[in-house]
């Protein structure tokens, strides 16, 4: 029931977001400063995300070089080409071939 | 139909699909993480229709799975969804000459591929664009209502020795590389996963939300410098 619960808070509070300037029709230019904030969400959360994914039940972080390295390949090729289907397959065969070379 | 505008509800399918094509590995690390979380499959996809937003979903349910609290995993989650407020300030005046309606429902499909398809539409009529809007929104709705399926089918069907879970940290990765275009970004990624790394410990992964905060405020401290 606590994944329900937890869905449904993140729906609604996706849907506010969507929602508030549309249903408010807001005619206020967004402040600069707010902007610049929301321009750092993605590096910022992204960053933090993709370390606490690698943290295993003991609270160790699992990143040998195989990790490393398909994480390293994963940001080149997404920055280079802004392809995420090749950046994820590229990432994993490095990931793969490291671990069971 | 004899009210519906053909021209742009066949636009705003056709060039629906090619956009939803970077989607696809989004739907199938949904299923994978919703298996190694052990969470039932509809339960799961039920975030599909609830949500309908990639990142934010598999954030949430990844956090779940690791033993997060609620309030944690669903701010953490609503920090990842913060960029709709922008979608939703840029898009406001585009909506003024619309019904009530749409309002509501248009919202509700103000999902990254729809704002980038119809923020550019300024010469359309409102009539027009109401229709583009709506035939891109569904069939983006469809599309990954389908393949979030699909990804749930697939998902607990393949092997561990695959690691496939490494695919979640690798896609975000790639998020985390495309929304960086100045140093001062990269800067506030590197803080953000060091900031992560030394707050490991803290119960209900908090160390998610601390560590984002810090990096956000140490990137807007570098803003200030000279670029």
């Amino acid at each position: 029931m606590n994944i329900l619960l937890a869905i449904v808070l993140t729906g609604i509070g996706t849907y506010a977001m969507r929602a508030v300037f549309l249903l408010t029709v807001s005619t206020r230019p967004f402040p600069p400063r707010a902007l610049k904030m929301l321009e750092y969400v993605a590096p910022a959360v992204m960053g933090a995300l993709v370390i606490s994914m690698l943290i295993d039940g003991s609270g160790a972080i699992q990143m040998g070089s195989p990790e490393l390295a398909g994480l390293v390949t994963a940001a080149l090729l997404a920055a280079r080409t802004r392809n995420h289907i090749l950046a994820l397959a590229a990432a994993m065969s490095v990931f793969w071939l490291l671990r069971f070379l | 139909m004899s009210n519906v505008a053909i021209a742009p509800v066949r636009r705003g399918i056709l060039s629906s699909i090619p956009l939803f094509i970077p989607a696809i590995p989004f739907a199938f690390v949904f299923g994978v993480v919703v298996a190694e979380a052990n969470i039932p499959a509809f339960l799961g996809w039920s975030s599909s229709p609830i949500i309908f937003g990639g990142a934010a979903q598999i954030t949430l349910l990844t956090l779940m799975g690791e033993g997060a609290s609620v309030a944690a995993a669903v701010t953490a989650a609503l920090i990842v969804g913060a960029r709709h407020l922008l979608y939703s300030a840029t898009m406001a005046p585009r909506f003024r000459d619309q019904p009530r309606w749409f309002h509501w429902v248009g919202a509700y499909m103000l999902i990254d591929q729809v704002f980038a398809l119809t923020v550019l539409e300024k010469d359309m009529s409102a009539r027009d664009f109401r229709h583009y809007y709506l035939s891109a929104g569904i069939t983006f709705w469809l599309l990954w209502m389908s393949f979030t399926a699909l990804g749930l089918v697939v998902g607990p069907v393949i092997p561990e020795t695959w690691q496939l879970g490494f695919a979640t940290p690798v896609l975000f990765m790639g998020l985390l590389a495309v929304s960086i275009d100045r140093w001062q970004k990269a800067a506030a990624a590197l803080v953000a996963m060091v900031a992560m790394a030394l707050l490991a410990d803290l119960p209900n992964r908090l160390g998610i939300i601390l560590a984002a905060l810090i990096a956000i405020a140490v990137g807007m401290f570098l803003e200030r410098l000279r670029p």
